[in-house]
Parts: C-alpha cells; structure tokens; sequence
C-alpha cells in the first residue's frame, strides 16, 4: 500500500468506512511487511493497522471485537481452557492456536499434496527417460561388449564396468540437475516473491531434497546399467558382432 | 510397405520400443494434465459466474464480490436505478451475514438473503423454495452441509438468531424458520453450511443498520455480446459511484492473477513434457538408424530413393509418439482427475470450480504438437540415414 500510494511515515491519510465518505484523518506511525504467510500469499488487498478502539469508532462498532488472542499462565492446560471457555461461551467458540493453525494453512497444504503428486508423475517419467537412455546407450555399445568378451574378460567385469559407468553419469548427472535445481529455486523465488509481494520461499534445494534426488538416479542408473549389461553379456559375443 | 518395415523395426526390439512408448505416455499425459490445468481454471470459472446468465456483479466500491465484509448502502435505489435501465434484463441483489443456530454442533451459519424470483446462487433440490415472511415464521433454503451438520431435515423448524450479546447473553433478534427446502449453492464452497432467507427477513434479522443494505447485486445485460455488456459496465460505473461493477471477464482475469502460479507450472510442466518426448524419440531413432546403417546402406544399393529411406525412418518417430500419446491420453485423464481431487480441497471454493477441464480444442492441440514434435525428433537422424554414403556404410558393414 505504501508503494503503491507513495505513502511514508508521518504522511497524514484520510480512511473511512465507507467510499465516498470522507472518514478520519490519521497519520502514519510505521509501515509493516507482510508475514511470509501461505494463507494470504495470493490475497493481494491492501493493509491498515489501527488502535483497536480507533477501529471501532470508525466502523461504528462500539465494543465489538472479531476474536480474542487469549494466552494461559504457564503450567496451565490450553485444552481445559478452551473446554471451560466454550462451556460458558455464548455467541462465540474458543479455539486451541494449534488447531487454528492447521485450518489456516489448509491452502499451503493442499498445495503440497499437489506438489508432491506433480513430483510422482515427474519422477516416474524421469525414470522411464533414465532407463531408456542407459539401456540404448549399453545396447548401443555391443561391439565393443563383444570385443571385450572375446578377448577373455569375465561377464560379471563387464557388467562391474557398465554398472561403473551407469553410476558415474547418474552421479554426474545429479550433480548437474541439482545445480540447474538450485539456479531455478532462485529464479523462481525471485519471480514470485516479487509477484505476491511476500518475503514467502517459494522453492527450496534442502539437503534432503538432494539426497533423493541423487540416491534416485543412482538406483535408477545402477538398475538400467546391470540390466542393459547383463541382457548383453548372455547374448553370444558373435551375434553381438552380428555374424 | 513402409508401414510394414517401420513397424518390423520397431517390433525387432520390443523391450526397447515399450520403454520408449511408455516414457512418451507418461510425457503426453502430463502435458494433457497441465493443458487441462491452464485452460480449465478459466474455463470452470466462465461456466460458474455464467451458470445463471448473470454477466456482471455490482460489489462495494474497490472490493470482489464476498472478498470482505462490507456492503452497499442505499441498495434498493441503485436495484431500482439498474432495473430502470432498458439495457438491464435482470438484477439480483444478494446480502450476506453469520447468523446464530441452536445447535451446539453448528453454532453458526453463513446466511445469504436474496430476492426468490431473481436469485441466481441456488438450484433447489428437495422441498420448496423460499418466501416472505408467513406470520412469525421464515421459510428457509439450506445447504447439504447445513443439514448433516446441524442434523436437522428439510421441514423442521429452527430458531435462528442475530446480535449476539456474550455479556448479557442475549440474542438481539431471533426469529422461528422453517427449512423449507435443501439447495445447491453455486458460489458457496461445500464445507460451508448455507441457509438462504428473503431478502427482507434477513435484513430484518440483521437490525436498523442493515435495513438498506445488500453485499453484492449480480445483473444481466440484455445483449449478449462483451461490448455491450462492457457499455453496461461502465454505465454503472459511471451512474454509481459507491459502487465498482466486474464483467465476467474482469473477474476471471482477477481470479487468474490469483492463480496465476498454476498457469506458470503448468507452462513450464508442458515445456518439460514437449522436451523429454522429443529427445525420448530423437535419441531412440537415432540410436536405431545407427544400428541399422547397413541395412539402410543395402535398401539404398537396391535403388531405394532417399525419401523413400527419410519416410521410413520418419514414420518410426511418428509411429513411437502416436502411440505413446494414444496411451498417454487415457493415462493424462486419470492423473488429472487424482490431481483435481487434490486441488478441490482449496478452502473457500465453490463445490463446482474445478482445476482440470477437458477442453477438447486445446487437449488435441498439445497432442497434436507433441506428435509433430515428435516427427521433428526423427527428422535429423532420418535425415543422417538418407544420407549414408552407401559404399562406405557397406563397406564397414562387412568389415566390422
């Protein structure tokens, strides 16, 4: 509101409770930065804060509150209180901040789970390219599989330099997905940051996150590497040469 | 014939030609998804504030409709200045408030007032609709919601209450209403239990600084077409000052900006799909011609043109993604509708929206240009295998 009205601090502004009205002369104390808040991330009204008295005399509200922030002495049960409030409560309802938390963050939840299901279709499609490139890259070798063979190295040192091989592009291939991973969380921070105007982190590369990642792809080129490799080591080394 | 030997190729390695066809699946249904994802909030939107051919909403001035508490004041002289307009055919005023139940498992309820012969936020669906006031009693609309919640039926009658007092506690006004009926609320979302009332009996309720008041008023132009609905817009504007008036258009546009983080995955999700089909088909057909210089190098000896060898090789690349997009089509409808169970658990969405629509127009458009993407994947190495100088390719063939 501040930038888009050009206001500062000590600028008077004139608010009212209704348009076309001309409403109270206040000035402004202090200008505040959104809470990085899920919740409100895609609310885009604007935001005043006022006394609470000065609030209700301007809306005509005498002694009405929309709710109560209510704090238990320590060593006190929150639960027993909400129990005993809602007991007497007439015209209102106690609610434990736990619960209220929850039902605030039902939007960045629901996100999640939807995040995550993108996240299972994107894995599987990665795997299915994964294993589809080690397997035709192996199979692409049989000449040179069949040399190997005919000079006299074992199957099972094929396979071990197949599987060596698979497990050095997976990792070398993690590394570099995770660095194009880091790059877009920035951009993508930056570009929705400034969208909703929050501090909110849209995208974050966890250490957890990259372990998932690089351990996926590394069982993932393992498999594809043992598979391609010992498909081709059980095929007779001149019907790999083609004769 | 070519038919019959890109097909015998593809057939030659069947592990090979699955694993492939089933990656350009997975990449064809998540860009149906994301299609569905970008063109559907829209979609569903327009389909859901033109369910009653309402084309523009009257909200207080600067605010959505129902995006904050305020209301309008004066309201039956700007109703009966619209209505005066013979370019309007219809205007709904609708007020919205919470009002106090009986029910200590429902203590309260979203209470919406509105005129029955215009209303346009309802589809009756058991008992009757609503009515002015009979005597001492309200008859009620109510949700589903309202009834599993409050675990009244249709016919009982309640007592509903306004101006809570906690201290004297004390209701200001309450009224005996019978629930007329059960309805469908279209812009409500299902979560929230609904009672709807005359517009008057809710004013009523509601005390002296209500009397005049509405939240909203919903208005249907006479002519269809944006221009003349957009002319009706800015007359409102114009005539009305405490008020701001939203087309359709507007509205969608507002609610997309909102949104706009599902349009930018969407784009960039399809983007990656496009791309994980072209290089899946560019490197298989590639790899496959590679395998096969030599067979390519004897079909070109025996006088086979080089488009007759570019057509083949072409047709492997468009044979893979069709038929990977065939299965990526059945696949993409039941991912999206996983994914638009996931996403209609937004709070405060209308139990209608939904996030995946199929639009069959857009759906066969991204298709479509995955497969042509895919024909262009085969287009380099059908290009490479045309080219094959034929006496060397024969040459290292019997060499090795």
């Amino acid at each position: 509101m501040a930038s888009d009205y050009g206001l500062k601090v000590g600028d008077i502004a004139r608010i009212s409770a209704s348009p076309g009205v001309t409403g109270d002369s206040v000035r402004i104390a202090a200008i505040f930065e959104r809470r990085a808040d899920p919740s409100e991330v895609a609310r885009t009204e604007l935001r005043v804060r006022l006394h609470l008295d000065q609030l209700q005399q301007l809306l005509g509200l005498d002694d009405r509150v929309d709710r109560f922030a209510v704090g238990v002495r320590a060593g006190a049960d929150a639960d027993s209180a909400v129990g005993r409030i809602n007991h007497v409560a007439f015209g209102f309802r106690a609610h434990r901040s736990r619960d209220v938390a929850v039902g605030s963050s039902r939007t960045f939840r629901v996100v999640e789970r939807f995040h995550r299901a993108i996240g299972i279709i994107t894995i599987v499609a990665s795997a299915v390219f994964l294993l589809c490139l080690l397997l035709l890259t192996v199979e692409e070798r049989r000449r040179d599989i069949a040399a190997l063979r005919l000079m006299g190295i074992s199957r099972a040192t094929v396979v071990r330099a197949v599987v060596i091989e698979a497990t050095i592009v997976s990792l070398l291939g993690s590394g570099i997905g995770a660095l194009i991973g880091w790059i877009s969380s920035l951009l993508v921070n930056a570009h929705y940051q400034a969208v909703y105007r929050t501090p909110l982190t849209f995208a974050l590369l966890t250490p957890g996150i990259f372990w998932f990642a690089t351990s996926l792809s590394l069982a993932l080129g393992i498999a594809a590497g043992a598979l391609a490799a010992w498909r081709l080591v059980r095929t007779p080394p001149l019907a790999l040469m083609g004769r | 014939m070519r038919f019959t030997l890109a097909f015998a190729t593809l057939r030659r390695h069947p592990a090979r030609t699955l694993l492939a066809i089933l990656g350009i699946a997975v990449a064809a249904a998540l860009l149906l998804d994301m299609v569905m994802l970008a063109t559907g909030m829209s979609e569903s939107f327009r389909s859901l504030l033109m369910t009653r051919g309402y084309q523009l909403r009257v909200s207080p001035k600067g605010t959505l409709p129902f995006d904050s508490e305020a209301t309008i004041d004066g309201a039956t002289g700007i109703v009966a200045a619209l209505r005066a307009s013979p370019d309007i055919k219809a205007v709904s005023p609708v007020l919205g408030a919470t009002l106090s139940m009986p029910s200590e498992k429902m203590p309260t309820a979203f209470a919406l007032g509105l005129e029955r012969g215009v209303q346009g936020d309802y589809t009756v669906e058991r008992g009757t609709d609503i009515s002015d006031v009979d005597g001492n009693v309200i008859h009620a609309v109510v949700s589903r919601t309202f009834l599993e919640r409050s675990g009244y039926d249709v016919g009982d009658t309640i007592t509903i209450a306004a101006g809570i007092d906690a201290q004297l506690r004390t209701a200001a006004r309450t009224r005996r209403a019978v629930l007329a009926g059960q309805a469908r609320f279209i812009y409500v979302p299902n979560e929230t239990p609904v009672i709807a009332l005359a517009l008057p009996a809710l004013r009523a309720m509601l005390g002296s600084g209500f009397r005049d008041r509405m939240s909203l008023a919903m208005v249907e132009s006479r002519a269809n077409d944006s221009t003349k609905v957009e002319a009706v817009r800015a007359w409102i504007a114009q005539t009305q000052p405490r008020v701001t008036a939203i087309s359709t258009d507007t509205a969608i546009r507002q609610v997309e900006e909102r949104l706009s983080y599902f349009r930018q995955l969407a784009f960039v999700l399809g983007a990656i799909s496009l791309g994980i089909g072209f290089l899946l088909v560019s490197t298989l057909v590639t790899l496959s011609v590679n395998e096969r210089r030599g067979e390519i190098a004897v079909l070109r000896a025996i006088g086979t043109q080089r488009t007759g060898v570019l057509q083949q090789v072409l047709l492997e690349g468009l044979m893979l993604s069709g038929a990977g997009i065939i299965a990526g089509l059945g696949l993409g409808v039941i991912t999206a509708q996983w994914l638009n169970t996931i996403l209609r658990d937004f709070p405060g969405l209308p139990a209608a929206f939904n996030f995946f629509v199929w639009s069959p127009g857009a759906a066969w458009r991204s298709l479509a240009l995955l497969l042509v993407s895919g024909s262009i994947a085969g287009l380099l190495p059908a290009w490479r295998a045309a080219s094959t100088p034929v006496a060397r390719a024969l040459r290292e063939e019997a060499v090795g």
